[in-house]
């Protein structure tokens, strides 16, 4: 059995492993276009705020591959699939035959469309090339540009206030987060931001950059100039699907799978970032392009791929992140636009410091927000999760006592 | 293998086990040690208020497979192979929180440890008390509970005991036995008198 994995992120990764835990002989190729070894994704906003040093980001061994017995073909992204010709076309030409395949090419930086984007000290936020180059620029930079108001450029944002920057925060959305959090939330999320010398721009967008050779100033839609020496785009993911072929594995924002991590095409599988499948706070299928997620898709995928039926109930979206005094914890469908059929059950708010907001729809719980005191948050991801009927009623739930011990 | 076993039943509140776990857990190792240390020492076993006011010891289950293990960012949560204990590593812990998120019961805090590095704030859970077992003690929760509700064994003869005890209760034969010692189970009937007198 020859198994082909297409990304080493964490989820083609923890897929290679589940393969090796089943099966000790069957040949396992890796195509990567990054050459780092296994690294945490999530930890590159650590480092551009300097709370890690960059040598910590590998999360394996220095000799992961020829541990596990892969072969790793590194450097270079797949161009194609071949489905009849059961093989993955690489850029330089070559090609790897394969049994069983897993995509797991993860997604790339949303790009901007703005002119200038080849002047010096414009970065996406993606990689840990992107992050060491990031803090190699930062010497002399003191006024930075954030693209983006969702997690990335709020990671972005804080790193850089953290570095001493100052740094101004274009959003094109009416307040920032506005896809994980409610207007209250994003409120207190803001205030705190500000108090810390951030300013948001809301409803703005970039139409180029301009400078000699690096980056000076920003142009915005509504006809200003923003100096700057540095800028980071957040602007969120897009799966990598290029190289897809449509017409034979079913493609819509990702490729979709079903509860076995399988595409619509015969021995194809799909994990991470790439994939799209059922929300199971939504009902519906959804990308949730988030690493705790990917890791435990690809753990399922290649289980599968190894001949051990397991399957996935479903994706949950879920978030924290902590900047300054604030942490906030985001699970779910936690910000539905339409809120009829839904029971919304909220306490404190920005004079108290401490915010929860449950999200409840036929008596199970949906999503939810929290900020401050978030140690409780893992038995809500639990309840989502589980999707069982809710025994104590919400206003008990979003109470500050609120434990384990209540749900037995 | 032994291990903590909880009966929740027999709680009642009293918090001792969580005095004995920040001890165990301090650099001086005693209690008024313990008090004068920075930072405070802090237990790692978390007696909440259940649905009656009824104490409730919540800790680490030690699951396997572990779901903060799976969720953990920087790789620091791992499982000592003789024991199943999980152990964060508080060198390679970057205070993230994602564990916080993915455990089911709660049962994960964030903040400086006098055992980890200074200044920095960590997430911090039970240990099973790894240092004191290797010296022959039983975790320091365990010595300490009063009630029964925190025992030492393994959980085959928890789970034989259990049995019995129920099965005695339930024995129509004589008056039986109760489950839960009467004085537990008097303070318990009225807390949560108390507290439905307290709604009405």
């Amino acid at each position: 059995m020859k198994h082909v994995i297409i990304g080493n992120g964490i989820a083609g990764v923890s897929a290679a492993e589940a393969i090796r835990e089943l099966d000790a002989k069957a040949a396992i190729t890796m195509i990567g276009d990054e050459t780092f070894p296994p690294y945490s994704r999530p930890m590159i906003s650590s480092v551009l705020e300097g709370s890690q040093p960059h040598s910590k980001l590998p999360i394996r061994p220095k000799g992961f591959y020829n541990d596990l017995s892969i072969e790793p073909c590194l450097g270079q992204r797949a161009t194609a699939i071949d489905i009849l010709g059961h093989r993955v076309v690489l850029a330089d030409g070559s090609t790897v035959g394969y049994d069983r395949l897993l995509i797991a090419a993860g997604a790339d930086p949303r790009p901007v469309n703005a002119t200038g984007l080849e002047l010096q000290n414009i970065f996406y936020m993606r990689t840990e090339a992107h992050s060491a180059a990031q803090v190699a620029a930062l010497p002399g930079a003191t006024k930075a540009v954030v693209l983006g108001g969702g997690l990335v450029g709020f990671k972005a944002a804080y790193g850089l206030l953290r570095r001493g920057l100052q740094v101004t925060m274009l959003i094109t959305s009416g307040y920032p987060l506005s896809m994980q959090v409610d207007p209250v939330a994003g409120q207190m999320i803001m205030d705190e931001m500000s108090r810390y010398g951030l300013t948001v721009e809301v409803g703005v967008s970039v139409t180029g950059f301009t400078g000699s050779g690096k980056v000076a100033a920003v142009e915005t839609d509504d006809g200003r100039s923003l100096p700057c020496d540095l800028v980071i785009i957040g602007k969120g993911v897009l799966p990598c699907r290029d190289f897809i072929p449509r017409g034979q594995i079913a493609v819509d924002l990702g490729v979709v799978v079903n509860e076995f991590m399988q595409t619509s095409a015969a021995n194809i599988y799909a994990a991470g970032d790439v994939a799209e499948l059922i929300d199971l706070a939504r009902g519906r299928r959804w990308v949730n392009a988030l690493w705790p997620e990917a890791a435990s898709q690809g753990r399922v995928a290649g289980y599968n791929m190894a001949g051990r039926q397991v399957a996935y109930p479903g994706s949950l979206s879920r978030n924290v992140m902590r900047v300054f005094e604030l942490d906030v914890l985001t699970l779910g469908d936690a910000n539905p636009g339409d809120t009829s059929g839904y029971e919304i059950v909220q306490s404190g708010g920005p004079t108290s410091n401490i915010y929860r907001r449950l999200v409840i729809k036929e008596n199970r719980l949906i999503g939810a927000v929290f900020i401050n005191e978030i140690e409780q948050g893992g038995i809500l991801r639990a309840l989502i999760e589980n999707q069982v009927p809710l025994r104590l009623p919400a206003t008990k739930m979003v109470r500050r006592g609120f434990n384990f011990g209540q749900l037995v | 293998m032994n291990q903590v076993v909880v009966h929740p039943e027999r709680c009642v509140g009293c918090m001792q086990c969580m005095l004995a776990c920040a001890t165990a857990h301090s650099q001086s190792g005693t209690l008024f040690g313990a008090t004068l240390e920075q930072p405070l020492p802090k237990s790692r076993i978390h007696v909440g208020a259940g649905r009656f006011n009824e104490g409730f010891p919540n800790r680490c289950r030690h699951c396997d497979p572990a779901p903060c293990q799976a969720a953990c960012l920087a790789g620091a949560i791992n499982r000592v192979a003789n024991t199943g204990t999980v152990m964060i590593n508080p060198d390679r812990c970057i205070n993230c929180a994602s564990c916080a998120m993915a455990c089911p019961y709660g049962v994960i805090r964030f903040h400086e440890d006098p055992l980890g590095p200074p200044n920095r704030q960590i997430a911090v859970k039970c240990d099973n008390c790894s240092s004191r077992v290797v010296r022959g003690l039983i975790p320091a929760c365990v010595e300490v509970c009063k009630t029964g509700t925190l025992t030492w064994e393994t959980v085959d003869d928890a789970m034989r005991r259990k049995n019995r005890e129920v099965s005695r209760a339930m024995s129509s034969g004589g008056p039986g036995q109760p489950a839960v010692p009467d004085g537990v189970a008097l303070l318990k009937t009225i807390k949560q008198a108390e507290l439905e007198i307290g709604e009405r």
